[in-house]
């Protein structure tokens, strides 16, 4: 059986930010966003 | 069903289908078809990974639940956007680093075989039940539709599914799931589109999304920490980051879908995609089944959306009972009618005082309409003992077939099974690539020709999908579909994690600790689930993933206190 072949597990730039950081802060703001939204939306409705 | 909806399911699986075994046709090589070619971009991962996680239960019972009881299940995915970060950070680097084909490959690394055996054991468990409710889904639609037996719907469906898995592997499912995935979102959105247009006239949407509010239909956030709540902020952002911590941190269906990317970038943001885009689409089907309950204001539902049920009790002395209780169910829903309307034009004036008089009507003629359907309940269980009267997951499918437009309810049904087939073509897949990698090379037919690994993985993804059919014929409908795949995920889910965080963060824990605070854990989840059962504590299923986790990390780390691992050699992670 043959045995994968190493991958490259260089870390490269993510697109449009700079750092994977500032990513994944991205994402955390983002849902927190949605969920702000959401509360509003259920307040709107209730 | 008309020829033209036929046209239209047939050709769009048949297309998908062709697609994937046309596409795999090279395929030769244990690596091509467990691994794939390892060539795939973010989105294609990100769409892979949506495709498997969303089966056909998402889109019968999600618009069922919000139906019957809002749209409180969309704090289940609170914890998701979370989990795709932190695995993106902590998780995939050390996958890639390792260059595995399983998740559980790793374990030996970090612990031992045993560890390693133990949790891809857990998984296999798990995930085959899982597998086998996930072919269950559509057949219940088809033998619905068609007035098939369950069971022969069953085989059939899970030999088709068998068939297209066991030919594309790997590859086959990340290249089919774009397209499925297109056809469920575009579906998913016709068919709210739809439901928007079958408004009565004079009848805004902006009306009938406030007459669903003052219904209690659209609370999406709870606030509020009671544990034997099932979905609120707090269980979905605890318990919800656990649980997919571990399903998409270590389930071999996901781990697969990601660590065929061409890259640790690319895995990541297909990891990341998933996290921006999965809980707007669940808020998306879950407003699909409020825009189907607003419908059913409108026009009369049927006093039970299981017509199977309802044909059982039709040509019996029941039948006038039925009748009867179907004529009370019009004057309920008449008397209902007249006071959304009154309601409608509450909510334009601004009208509080009417605004609540009619709340307090509707309250009383929703306990009425709930003691009919009970009563209608009862009629089928008098009949049929053994029939099942649930009938949440028959409500998009009710909708679907009698008030979509001619080829449009082809379209919705090729959604539904392009969703179960996806999810099902993955954990078959990931069944077969954790029975040849963890256990079969690994422990019990080693060194062996790369044609027989192949040959093996064919073989028991097939005999996984038996398994899987086994267990949809038998498998009962408790509750929820839905709910039934998540509760069993989180008798396993916890302790799997548990397994990874130690294995990640608490470095000095060893395999021999690690292993038996497993087993104690597994057997306390398994207890305290059935404590629950029997109505002797009160827990909500989504709990035992934090606490699944956390005690296999206490008595880890217990058990490396008291030496059990003593003697033993560091491993590095």
């Amino acid at each position: 059986m043959n045995e994968p072949e190493p991958l490259d597990a260089q870390e490269d730039r993510p697109p449009i930010f700079k750092t994977w950081n500032q990513m994944y802060l991205f994402v955390l703001v983002l849902h927190a966003l949605i969920i702000s939204l959401f509360y509003l939306f259920t307040q709107a409705y209730s | 069903m008309e020829i033209v909806d036929w046209i239209v399911m047939g050709g769009t699986l048949s297309f998908i289908v062709l697609y994937g075994i046309w596409k795999t046709r090279n395929v030769n090589s244990v690596r091509s078809y467990l691994m794939g070619d390892k060539d795939l971009p973010w989105w294609t991962i990100g769409l892979s990974i949506m495709a498997t996680q969303a089966s056909a239960i998402t889109f019968l019972s999600t618009p069922g639940q919000a139906y019957e009881e809002g749209m409180q299940f969309a704090q289940f995915y609170f914890g998701l956007p979370i989990a795709m970060v932190l695995l993106a950070i902590f998780v995939l680097p050390i996958y890639y680093k390792l260059n595995i084909y399983t998740a559980y490959e790793y374990l030996e690394s970090r612990f031992d075989l045993r560890t390693r055996s133990l949790t891809a054991v857990l998984f296999l468990l798990h995930r085959g039940l899982a597998a086998g409710i996930t072919i269950y889904a559509p057949a219940i639609i088809l033998s619905s539709i068609l007035g098939w037996p369950l069971r022969s719907t069953v085989f059939l469906i899970g030999f088709l599914v068998i068939f297209y898995t066991v030919a594309g592997g790997t590859k086959a499912v990340s290249v089919t799931q774009k397209q499925q995935m297109i056809i469920i979102l575009s579906g998913m959105i016709v068919a709210g589109v739809i439901l928007v247009l079958q408004f009565p006239e004079g009848v805004r949407f902006s009306d009938a999304v406030g007459v669903a509010g003052k219904m209690g239909k659209l609370k999406v956030v709870d606030f509020s920490f009671n544990l034997n709540n099932r979905y609120t902020f707090w269980s979905g952002m605890l318990g919800g980051t656990f649980l997919f911590l571990s399903y998409f941190g270590a389930d071999q269906s996901q781990v697969q879908r990601y660590l065929s990317g061409k890259s640790l970038t690319e895995s990541r943001l297909g990891l990341l995609f998933n996290g921006i885009l999965k809980v707007p689409m669940q808020f998306l089907v879950l407003f699909v089944g409020i825009l189907v309950f607003i419908f059913f204001q409108f026009q009369k539902p049927p006093v039970h959306f299981n017509q199977a049920n309802l044909d059982k009790v039709e040509g019996t002395v029941y039948e006038s009972g039925l009748q009867a209780l179907d004529a009370e169910y019009d004057v309920v829903f008449n008397q209902r009618q007249e006071v959304i309307t009154g309601m409608i034009g509450a909510i334009r004036n601004d009208d509080e005082a009417a605004i609540g008089n009619a709340q307090n009507q509707l309250t009383g003629l929703n306990e009425q309409e709930k003691k009919i359907r009970q009563e209608v309940d009862e009629l089928i269980l008098t009949v049929d003992p053994d029939a099942k009267t649930k009938d949440t997951d028959y409500v998009f499918l009710t909708f679907v077939m009698n008030y979509l437009p001619v080829g449009l309810v082809g379209l919705l049904l090729a959604v539904i099974f392009s969703a179960a087939m996806s999810s099902t073509s993955s954990e078959l897949n990931a069944l077969a690539t954790t029975t040849v990698i963890d256990i079969y090379r690994r422990s019990a037919v080693k060194d062996k020709t790369d044609k027989h690994y192949l040959n093996a993985s064919r073989g028991f993804t097939i005999l996984w999908g038996g398994i899987a059919l086994f267990f949809a014929l038998t498998a009962d409908l408790f509750e929820n579909l839905i709910q039934a795949v998540n509760i069993i995920g989180s008798l396993f889910y916890g302790a799997i994690l548990g397994v990874f965080v130690v294995a990640f963060f608490m470095k000095k824990v060893k395999g021999r600790a690690v292993f038996f605070a497993t087993l104690i854990t597994e057997a306390i989840i398994l207890g305290l689930f059935y404590l629950d059962h029997l109505k002797i504590i009160k827990l909500a299923y989504l709990w035992l993933n934090p606490i699944g986790c956390g005690l296999v990390m206490l008595f880890g780390f217990i058990l490396y206190r008291l030496g059990v691992d003593k003697g033993k050699e560091p491993h590095g992670a």
